[in-house]
């Protein structure tokens, strides 16, 4: 694995990284958000949901029209690092939001009334009561968004070009290489993407399977 | 729409909890009814006659669009038509115990940090809020299960967990929907003991939502009957079986045998038979009124002689369960039904077999009438 590989794989981490830091804090609000919506909630949730369904290159395209020239945050933002993390971030709503929500949604609301009448304020509930009874919800959402933010070709394309240590995440090196007959060079990094994806998933089924066994276990042992 | 709650207390001893409500939409509501510290007032009436609504209403988990709630000297809830919510305390700011039917724990928390969420708000240190948590599930019987997850406990003794958690804040009235419904009979029995003596230790009003008249009957000092969001009457248990305020109230309250007749200065002729009884009533009655009347169990009597006030009555049933047996009678040359229960050796005694012709006795001293309609006059409750 030559420098470039190196590069190109420590620069998807970097991205996954920084999109798992933002996305998470902000699908646990924006969810928490979204339940308790009544008015234009269909409407909400499908623009949040729209990722999922536009082609990349539909997203691509409007992303390097907001980030281009100036941009709508006033600097030039296409083919940067910053201009790709926006773009993640954006293509990663869905998959950061859904399933917190279906997690929070999942709560009985006599849970909550039972919280009120227990004196607690909203944020107490929150911390209290939400966040422990929704974190599988969460864990899931942080997996997904991270092997998919490293995964994610057609929009960081369109948004960051492919300028190495910049833009060239793995999945863009290996198009790249197949570009240039490098198969040998592509299929490394393939398997690589691959196995990452694979361990982060299992270890997220893995966490959800024991979650109830441990803290059963641990109960047991207490009583 | 009127809306009208009241908690009441008084002085620091003696806690008085009041409670006006009044609303003709969404769901027509109108319960008036008063409870004193250290007693337990049941709310009974059948599913969604707007038991739980009350509750919740006083806890603060549904808001009313007008009205108000007071109790002690704090105003919980105040608000009228011409000015609108000026003041609504949130569910975390009123002092109430609140005792679901699904017990409602935190399912991710074991039972004693159940019991420690009602003391996060307090002065108490961590430590003293652990073992005042502890103390409460002591008084419950469950000092042992402390360490347990919910799932991991039986229906009872999540229930007796939450009464814990419900109580662990010291409220000022403690709120009970329909509690039992969930629990199994043996369980309910020692739970029913345990509220009874925690009824005299707190000392604060406490309310009991069930659809269960027997379970109402057994635990309550006052119950209110509700029907589609009336409070029909509120009376002691006894009073109520007795002397139910009207026809809808003796049918709710499962009166046996409740008939109708017209009530002329004195003489209640009884309809579709030749019979008249002599009832003193205070003169309040309209001549020929139509009413409703019920003669409760210890003013019947059957007799081997025959008396000119006697009835004569066909045996059609009878159902024996141990040392209580119920017969079924029917009146001579009329449709009329009467249940009579006796106990299995005074059946014996008179030797009652089906289609025997008996002699009833009706004490005319023990009927009780009532207007045969609802009385659901609105400025009943504006005063």
């Amino acid at each position: 694995m030559n420098p470039m590989d190196i590069d190109a794989i420590l620069l998807s981490l970097k991205l996954a990284g920084w999109t798992l830091v933002l996305i998470i804090p902000f699908g646990i609000w924006a969810a928490h958000k979204l339940i308790r919506l009544d008015r234009g909630r269909p409407w909400v949730e499908a623009a949040l949901a729209l990722p999922l369904v536009l082609p990349p290159t539909v997203l691509g395209y409007y992303l390097l029209i907001g980030l281009g020239g100036k941009s709508i945050f006033g600097i030039p933002l296409v083919f940067s690092f910053t201009g790709i993390l926006i773009a993640s971030l954006i293509v990663n709503l869905p998959f950061a939001i859904q399933p917190i929500q279906r997690a929070f949604e999942s709560i009985n609301p006599e849970i909550r009334e039972a919280a009120q009448v227990s004196g607690l304020s909203n944020w107490q509930i929150f911390r209290l009561i939400e966040l422990p009874l929704a974190w599988r919800g969460i864990t899931s959402a942080a997996v997904l968004t991270f092997a998919h933010t490293l995964g994610e070709f057609g929009v960081i394309l369109m948004v960051g070009g492919a300028i190495p240590g910049e833009t060239k995440t793995v999945s863009i090196a290996i198009y790249d290489k197949v570009q240039s007959f490098d198969t040998s060079g592509a299929g490394a990094l393939a398997l690589l993407l691959l196995g990452i994806s694979l361990v982060a998933i299992a270890v997220s089924y893995g966490v959800f399977g024991r979650g109830t066994h441990h803290r059963r276990g641990k109960a047991n042992a207490e009583a | 729409m009127v809306f009208l709650v009241e908690a009441l207390t008084t002085v620091e001893v003696k806690q008085m909890l009041k409670l006006k409500i009044s609303q003709a939409l969404p769901n027509p509501l109108q319960i008036y009814l008063e409870c004193e510290a250290g007693q337990l007032h049941a709310l009974v009436g059948p599913s969604g006659s707007g038991k739980t609504s009350t509750l919740r209403t006083i806890a603060g988990l549904s808001q009313a669009k007008t009205g108000r709630i007071q109790c002690d000297d704090e105003i919980w809830f105040e608000a009228n038509d011409v000015t609108g919510v000026q003041i609504n305390l949130p569910p975390a700011s009123r002092s109430c115990g609140f005792l679901f039917q699904q017990y409602a724990l935190f399912p991710h928390l074991s039972a004693i940090e159940n019991v420690i969420i009602p003391l996060q708000n307090s002065a108490l240190a961590k430590q003293e809020r652990r073992s005042l948590a502890q103390e409460w599930l002591d008084r419950m019987g469950i000092a042992e299960l402390a360490n347990r997850l919910p799932h991991q406990l039986s229906g009872g003794q999540q229930q007796r967990v939450a009464l814990a958690r419900a109580l662990a804040r010291q409220p000022k009235i403690l709120l009970l929907d329909e509690p039992f419904s969930a629990i199994d009979t043996p369980t309910r029995q020692s739970l029913y003991k345990t509220l009874a003596d925690l009824r005299k230790d707190l000392h604060i009003p406490i309310l009991l939502v069930t659809h269960d008249l027997h379970e109402a009957d057994l635990l309550a000092d006052r119950i209110t009957v509700i029907d589609q969001g009336f409070s029909l009457q509120t009376a002691a248990p006894q009073v109520l079986f007795q002397k139910p305020r009207n026809a809808r109230v003796a049918e709710l309250v499962g009166i046996n045998n409740m008939f109708e007749g017209v009530f002329n200065s004195g003489e209640l002729h009884w309809n579709d038979s030749e019979h008249v009884f002599q009832v003193l009533d205070k003169g309040k009655i309209p001549p020929n009124t139509p009413v409703a009347w019920v003669i409760p169990a210890d003013g019947l009597s059957i007799n081997e002689q025959a008396s000119n006030t006697s009835i004569i009555a066909k045996v059609t049933q009878i159902s024996t369960l141990g040392q209580v047996a119920v017969i079924q009678l029917q009146l001579h040359g009329g449709k009329h039904m009467i249940t009579w229960q006796a106990s299995a050796a005074e059946v014996k005694r008179l030797a009652l077999k089906i289609g025997n012709l008996t002699n009833l006795e009706l004490d005319s001293s023990k009927i009780h009438i009532m207007p045969l309609r609802l009385i659901n006059d609105p400025r009943l409750f504006t005063s």
